[in-house]
């Protein structure tokens, strides 16, 4: 159960030795194609990064890389949480709209001290997660419909406090949160290092703990789990929570970067957390999935937007197709390779 | 319980996702050469469509290169940076972005283009690359007023020079940026109201369209407009107020709202051309007839002025959206050492049924 990520197909390899689609029989090879299906995105991350490096002189430069890392922080926590409602074969439609209420809650609580600041969001969009989960969980509604609601719910409480988005609150120049979203360390912006910290303790609670084998149980076959006793409802109403917390603490933590409560922010963030997870190899039917690999999806989508950026006199209508169509690939691909999985 | 153990080692799987990496970079390699040929056939501005500087105001605020603390460069061999804020799907975008664009090419300088597609954090990530890319001078249209302070710090550790157009960035101008240039909005807001008081009568009840939140354009057309309404014609009233968010479909979606909510409605001001127009589909969709519910709105895009021919809106405020050449004159100025205003306002004309036949080949 506690199976690590390198040594789950190896098990594969002894399971069924006998396989058509992949007649080598030597354990090295099976164990080496494991390991770069199971970085696949990794791969073409690295991949897409040395092409572009070598393509574009200002892409592998201290500035451009700290930009893409302290730009990719904010989403990549919001695809944290999104990674384990996905995986107990959920979604969650309300982090675009979390992550703007978060800011603005962040900025509007700063003048009452940092740890408001910071702990504001973090309540507020919990309990937005915990509604969500409730509804999940115990009345049996669609995850879609549930968090569409949410995610109306909490823009129009955003543009409440903020006077329909005419009101910009700030965050005074030289605070703790301040510093805590802009300042840097070791040359890293402090956001990156705190999205990295979440990283880990998230990968840890999703393979090492009772919890997250509850999460993988949940999304591989709910009833069995059930049967098993799994609390399952317990469960989905934690990740409908550690999501809306998540989205809160990312939408805060992206306010003390821009000194200001932004109300225009997170339309169609979700989508993006979305792709992320999806291109990370979680699936979308939920029971599996990798915290590291929605870490690289976001990588992979800041990536390729620096590129756009890089080749510079693209028309921004082709930009989009560009983007489009990488996705569309991606996600393609890995559909193509989901079946031949079935296949088996 | 863990779906891992079932899953198959492919190593077809990094092969078919590199493939379609490299598939989409050949195909922006091919839009790049195609987008370049496509900017040799400049745009045709029609004869007084260029942007006038409203009579400089006396005393005005200026800046100069030293006050602002970077070196003085020849513009010539400079490369500048270009963030545009929204789609280039509503007129007023990609009329300003053509003539940014023609003006660098009429002077050969180097441009650097970027589009953040209305999305926030992507403006703030464009402008952080463009200076990556070693721009030497910036000229932003800001997607919103706030939140700058990452870009605004990066620029000045560079010492590059930023200039805003068409929306404003809060923060402190010769220090953060040097010269803001747009059209006066309160100003529009102010004629657009007159014109409302003259198609109405100076009677009944109006709404207004507003722009998207967050941004100084919505707030002062906003404010020129009530401002203006109340002093002259106390008997319009304002009864109806809604974010359109400067698109087209948003405004027709609100004024649906509007004329369920409000049937007697006499007036509707919309502060942008394309929610204007959206406004007029759902008018005709109600079943109403040009003229029925006054229209004024603001920018002058071709579409709005034929709508003015058409009897459908009765007037239509510029907001003239061509700032390549006084974008790039301030900033050859100020690179010379020479003081520049830190407010450069512009002067913008009016369209209404008297003017809007002959003069449509000035809107964009």
């Amino acid at each position: 159960m506690t199976a690590t990520k390198t040594d789950a197909p190896v098990t594969t390899a002894s399971d069924e030795p006998a396989d058509a689609t992949a007649p080598v029989g030597s354990a090295r090879s099976e164990r080496l194609s494991a390991l770069v299906q199971q970085h696949g995105a990794l791969a073409v991350l690295v991949l897409v990064s040395i092409v572009a490096s070598f393509s574009f002189d200002s892409f592998a430069t201290g500035d451009n890389v700290s930009n893409m890392a302290t730009g990719s922080a904010f989403l990549a926590i919001v695809a944290l949480g999104m990674t384990f409602v996905i995986v107990t074969g959920g979604i969650d439609l309300s982090v675009g709209s979390l992550f703007a209420l978060g800011g603005v809650l962040a900025a509007w609580g700063s003048r009452h001290g940092t740890l408001v600041a910071l702990l504001l969001p973090l309540v507020v969009c919990g309990l937005i997660g915990v509604v969500n989960g409730l509804l999940v969980a115990r009345s049996r509604l669609a995850p879609f419909i549930v968090t569409l609601a949410a995610m109306l719910g909490a823009r129009g409480l955003m543009l409440a406090i903020t006077d329909e988005g005419a009101n910009t609150y700030l965050i005074g120049k030289g605070s703790f949160l301040a510093e805590l979203g802009q300042g840097t360390t070791l040359g890293l912006g402090n956001p990156v290092w705190i999205t990295l910290a979440l990283f880990v303790a998230g990968a840890v609670v999703l393979r090492r703990t009772r919890f997250g084998q509850h999460v993988y149980a949940v999304g591989g076959n709910e009833d069995a789990a059930a049967l098993m006793g799994v609390p399952v409802a317990r469960t989905k109403i934690a990740v409908y929570t550690l999501s809306g917390a998540l989205a809160g603490l990312a939408g805060a933590l992206n306010a003390a970067w821009l000194a200001s409560g932004v109300t225009i922010l997170g339309n169609g963030m979700e989508l993006d957390a979305i792709s992320a997870v999806v291109i990370g190899g979680t699936l979308l039917t939920g029971g599996l999935g990798y915290v590291s690999g929605s870490l690289v999806g976001v990588l992979l989508l800041k990536v390729i937007q620096n590129i756009i950026n890089q080749i510079g006199s693209l028309d921004s209508s082709y930009q989009l197709v560009v983007s489009g169509a990488f996705l569309a690939l991606v996600v393609i691909a890995q559909t193509w390779l989901g079946r031949r999985r079935q296949l088996v | 319980m863990q779906r891992t153990t079932s899953r198959r080692p492919l190593l077809a799987r990094p092969v078919v996702v590199a493939l379609a990496a490299a598939v989409a970079l050949t195909a922006t390699a091919c839009a790049k050469t195609e987008d370049d040929t496509a900017d040799n056939k400049q745009s045709e501005t029609a004869a007084g469509a260029e942007q006038k500087v409203a009579t400089p105001k006396a005393g005005g605020e200026t800046c100069t290169i030293d006050a602002y603390g970077a070196e003085k460069i020849d513009l010539k061999n400079a490369t500048v940076g270009f963030s545009q804020s929204e789609k280039e799907a509503n007129p007023f975008r990609i009329a300003e972005t053509q003539s940014i664009k023609d003006e660098a090419k009429k002077r050969g300088v180097k441009l650097l283009t970027a589009n953040a597609q209305s999305q926030f954090s992507k403006q703030i990530s464009d402008v952080q690359n463009l200076l990556a890319k070693g721009a030497d001078l910036l000229v932003i249209a800001p997607l919103n007023s706030d939140g700058w302070d990452p870009v605004l710090q990066a620029a000045a550790a560079k010492k590059v020079p930023i200039i805003t157009i068409d929306r404003k960035i809060n923060a402190e101008p010769c220090k953060d940026y040097v010269s803001f240039i747009a059209s006066d909005f309160v100003e529009q807001g102010r004629r657009a109201a007159d014109q409302m008081i003259e198609a109405t009568g100076g009677k009944g009840e109006v709404a207004i369209l507003l722009g998207s939140a967050g941004n100084n354009v919505t707030t002062e057309r906003t404010k020129g407009f009530k401002e203006r309404i109340a002093e002259k014609a106390p008997d319009l009233k304002v009864v109806f107020e809604q974010t359109g968010d400067f698109s087209r479909e948003k405004g027709q979606q609100v004024t649906e709202q509007l004329i369920q909510s409000k049937p007697g409605i006499k007036g509707i001001y919309a502060e942008n051309d394309e929610m204007g127009l959206g406004a007029v589909t759902a008018l005709k969709g109600a079943g109403k007839k040009a003229g029925d519910v006054k229209i004024v709105t603001v920018d002058g895009t071709r579409n709005a002025v034929q709508g003015v021919v058409d009897g459908w809106i009765s007037g239509v405020i510029e907001s003239n959206p061509r700032f390549g050449p006084l974008a790039f004159q301030t900033l050859d100025t100020f690179t010379k050492g020479e003081e520049v205003p830190q407010d450069i306002i512009i002067q913008d004309g009016a369209y209404n049924a008297d003017n809007a036949k002959q003069d449509i080949g000035k809107a964009y």
